[in-house]
């Protein structure tokens, strides 16, 4: 049971002389949700492709629920892929039921389980409606049911949210809890960080085609100093020499002070530090980096810019 | 092969739930029904046409009005023979030959070509009577005279000159004004002026005179040229008689040379290839040859009708990147099989109901005055042109779907399609030009040497099918098409693999065979 759902081997993807994915190895927990983070063209659909065996990867080795090929276990798994569409004179509900049946249930059951997931997700007043009738984010929704339809034990999705307004966005958060909740392991890829933030036990970050951090995001908020920004009228330069501080800079307006912690360090310590030193705060603030900051960190401004904005 | 057949569910209801496959079905019957109804709703549409003849020379008269009686007579005799057989009590009530018999006491005419108002009513009378007639048929309707004479308009003075005449009766020719009959505002059609000194214009051989006006006979008159129907009907009643008086005057007798006048050697047609006694060519010889024409066009028309289906569907797929999530749930190899089956039973629908109703509507429309109705109907009941047919549709649309659904994979766009369809097309143009010249020579050099070239055997066999052609020609080339249709299929089948991935720039030639070895 506590085998991993996906492992990847040192996968590598070139079309002619352009590689999009160098060795790129990770392992996806039972049970987890998993996000894939970076800018465009990092290669998450690509990896995503060859998990699925839409592409065979040219190097590396994949073992999905235990098998090396998606192929086997297509059953199993719940895929949306990165670029919506549906067919357009078929209703939600048909579609959700035909791809449900393709991966297996049976005719009845796929209805009356598509008709549970409209009702239940806010899409059930439009199940007869012909989906060139359906605004495009009720499609995308009822895409979204389509993939996860048939119980899978394994999902996977694309950029599920790009394209979605704020209130459809949380009822696809709300979507992946629920089956988070079932038990269902889940990758998704996106380049919203409030979504990750929120959702991901895991991450992995890609850039260029390369792996550049993978693990939880308590490990991915260490892996930059942590600091605390502090507003006094007195000189904080004394800090310095306080045990755990590793620096100190001033942030040049309304008195604002960066002080940088090293790893391990307490803030609780700093606080009684600056009381001891008559230092006298006007704001003490913890400031515990983003995952829009570990970003920065790894992919740098350049290309962090179109993924956190 | 579960998803396959769900694919292929898929594909059948949602072609068979679109307006466009109704109206394909019903629009066929209809045509049919107007095909056969239309000559008949066409002349009960028209309505009498009326004419004047100015007679100068007075010497016309008779012999037009014995023509348009002649006209009359005939189209009763037609009617005659069509009610008949519409309201006899059983198929084994007397023909219309038997009752002539038992109301003249002889022997009867061979066929009734003409026959007077008087002779149609009393003969109904007499077969009600003897029980030969449903008790509730209706009564029988004269049909209309398609042409009436009437007099001059008031007003036009018939002893002017022919110039003079025809003027003053040209804004009646023309519409502009109407003609009285009978108390009703009529249009006037045509008009026949003969001159006084018509005898003097009669063209004889060895005449040397060339001015114009000298060889103008008679003149007719009408702003419908195109309706030919009265003007041959006058011109012939008019050179009878003008010939019929020169043999009087010339000496012979006026019966001898109205006997001789309606002596005519009838010529019958044969075929020698038919049995010794059955080469007399007939109707059903002559559908039997030229139907398979009518399947070429149907076995054209459906091919590539629905291969046209099958590419535009794997393009909408392909486009709105359906494709990915059907990959993700079934094979490459089972979606195109899906995909395959499920537009062949929306064709093979479309074909059944087609074929249901041309059977159906001949059935109906079959009868003694329906002969060619009838023959088609049996032509089809005893040849093997529907199974050739059904095999040739089936091998025909499997290769050229293979082919349509490779390049559909290709392609991003339908206009890209277009643009690579457009050889195709070239090529698929060639079964419809040879399409009429084939059953002119169905076993010479054109027809076998198409015959044997895959992508033309369902079309060529299919033309040449009733022909009998030699029957290692037959089996032989369905043995190639078969064989075709399979590597056809495994080709299409790498390329659909790659193809429907693929984004970007449709593939060059090369790249496609590097597929192929892939």
């Amino acid at each position: 049971m506590n085998e991993p759902v996906l492992v990847l081997d040192r996968l590598r993807k070139t079309f002619g002389d352009f590689t999009a994915v160098h060795e790129m190895s990770l392992s996806v927990p039972r049970g987890s949700v998993y996000g894939f983070l970076g800018p465009n063209g990092a290669g998450k659909t690509t990896t995503i492709r060859m998990t699925l065996a839409i592409y065979e990867p040219t190097e590396g080795s994949i073992s999905i629920l235990g098998r090396p090929s998606a192929l086997e276990v297509r059953d199993r798994i719940g895929y949306l892929p990165e670029e919506k569409g549906l067919y357009k004179k078929m209703t939600g509900r048909d579609i959700i039921a035909y791809f449900a049946s393709l991966k297996g249930m049976k005719r009845d059951a796929a209805r009356a389980r598509a008709a549970e997931l409209l009702d239940k997700y806010g899409l059930g007043e439009f199940k007869d409606r012909k989906c060139e009738a359906l605004s495009k984010g009720m499609g995308q929704k009822v895409q979204v049911l389509a993939s996860i339809a048939h119980r899978p034990e394994f999902v996977i999705l694309d950029e599920p949210f790009s394209g979605l307004d704020p209130v459809n966005q949380q009822v696809l958060e709300q979507v992946i809890r629920d089956l988070r909740d079932d038990g269902t392991t889940i990758i998704f890829s996106t380049h919203i960080m409030e979504h990750a933030e929120r959702l991901c036990d895991r991450l992995v970050l890609i850039a260029k085609g390369r792996k550049l951090f993978d693990g939880t995001v308590a490990e991915a908020r260490r892996t930059i100093p942590r600091r605390l920004i502090i507003q006094t009228q007195v000189d904080p330069s004394a800090l310095r020499h306080v045990g755990g501080v590793a620096g100190v800079r001033a942030l040049g307006k309304d008195d604002k002070y960066e002080v940088t912690l090293s790893e391990g360090a307490d803030a609780d310590h700093v606080l009684a530090a600056c009381f001891q030193n008559g230092i006298s705060l006007r704001s003490f603030d913890r400031s515990e980096p983003t995952l829009r900051d570990v970003f920065l960190k790894f992919v740098g401004a350049e290309d962090a810019e179109e993924v956190v904005s | 092969m579960r998803n396959a057949w769900l694919v292929a569910a898929r594909e059948y209801g949602e072609n068979v739930r679109t307006k466009g496959f109704w109206i394909g079905i019903l629009i066929f019957p209809i045509l049919i029904t107007i095909g056969i109804k239309a000559e008949s709703w066409l002349e009960r549409a028209k309505s009498t046409r009326n004419f004047v003849v100015v007679d100068q020379s007075g010497k016309f008269d008779s012999a037009i009005e014995t023509a348009l009686a002649r006209l009359q007579e005939k189209a009763i005799a037609r009617e005659f023979q069509s009610y008949m057989s519409r309201n006899a009590a059983t198929p084994q009530a007397p023909t219309a030959e038997q009752l002539d018999q038992m109301k003249a006491g002889e022997p009867a005419k061979s066929d009734f070509e003409q026959m007077t108002e008087a002779e149609a009513k009393s003969l109904i009378a007499l077969s009600l009577l003897s029980g030969g007639l449903k008790p509730n048929a209706p009564p029988f309707e004269v049909p209309r005279t398609p042409f009436r004479r009437v007099p001059a308009p008031d007003g036009v003075d018939t002893s002017a000159a022919p110039g003079a005449i025809a003027d003053a009766l040209r804004p009646f020719l023309r519409g502009d004004r109407k003609i009285t009959v009978e108390g009703e505002d009529a249009e006037l059609f045509a008009t026949l002026i003969i001159p006084k000194d018509v005898d003097e214009r009669v063209e004889r051989p060895g005449d040397k005179r060339k001015k114009r006006a000298d060889r103008d006979g008679a003149q007719y008159w009408s702003a419908n040229l195109a309706d030919s129907d009265l003007r041959e009907e006058l011109e012939r009643a008019i050179n009878e008689e003008q010939r019929r008086v020169e043999y009087v005057a010339k000496g012979l007798d006026g019966k001898t040379v109205e006997a001789v006048q309606q002596t005519k050697v009838p010529l019958a047609r044969f075929d020698p290839k038919k049995a010794a006694g059955a080469e007399e060519v007939s109707i059903a010889d002559q559908i039997r040859q030229w139907a398979p024409v009518g399947f070429v066009y149907l076995l054209w028309i459906s091919i590539f009708s629905i291969s046209q289906m099958l590419l535009n569907n794997t393009i909408e797929e392909k486009s709105n990147r359906l494709i990915e999530v059907l990959l993700s749930s079934v094979t490459s190899w089972e979606l195109m099989v899906g995909k395959l089956v499920g537009i062949a039973a929306v064709g093979m629908t479309m074909l059944g109901a087609w074929l249901g109703f041309l059977v159906a509507i001949l059935a109906i429309n079959s009868g003694p005055e329906a002969k060619v109705a009838t023959s088609l109907l049996e032509v089809l009941k005893t040849s093997g042109l529907l199974p050739a047919f059904a095999v040739y549709f089936l091998l025909g649309y499997l290769l050229y779907g293979a082919l349509f659904l490779a390049l559909g994979s290709v392609c991003n766009t339908l206009k890209e399609a277009q643009n690579m369809m457009q050889p195709v097309v070239l090529i698929m143009i060639v079964p419809l030009m040879t399409m009429m010249f084939i059953p002119k020579d169905p076993n010479g050099t054109v027809a076998t040497v198409l015959s044997w070239i895959p992508i033309y055997t369902p079309f060529v066999m299919m033309n040449r099918a009733a022909a009998s052609p030699p029957m290692f020609e037959i089996v032989g080339t369905t043995i190639l098409l078969a064989i075709t249709v399979v590597i056809t299929l495994w080709f299409a089948g790498r390329i659909f693999r790659i193809g429907v991935l693929r984004t970007g720039q449709p593939p060059k030639l090369m790249e496609l065979v590097r597929w192929l070895r892939h």
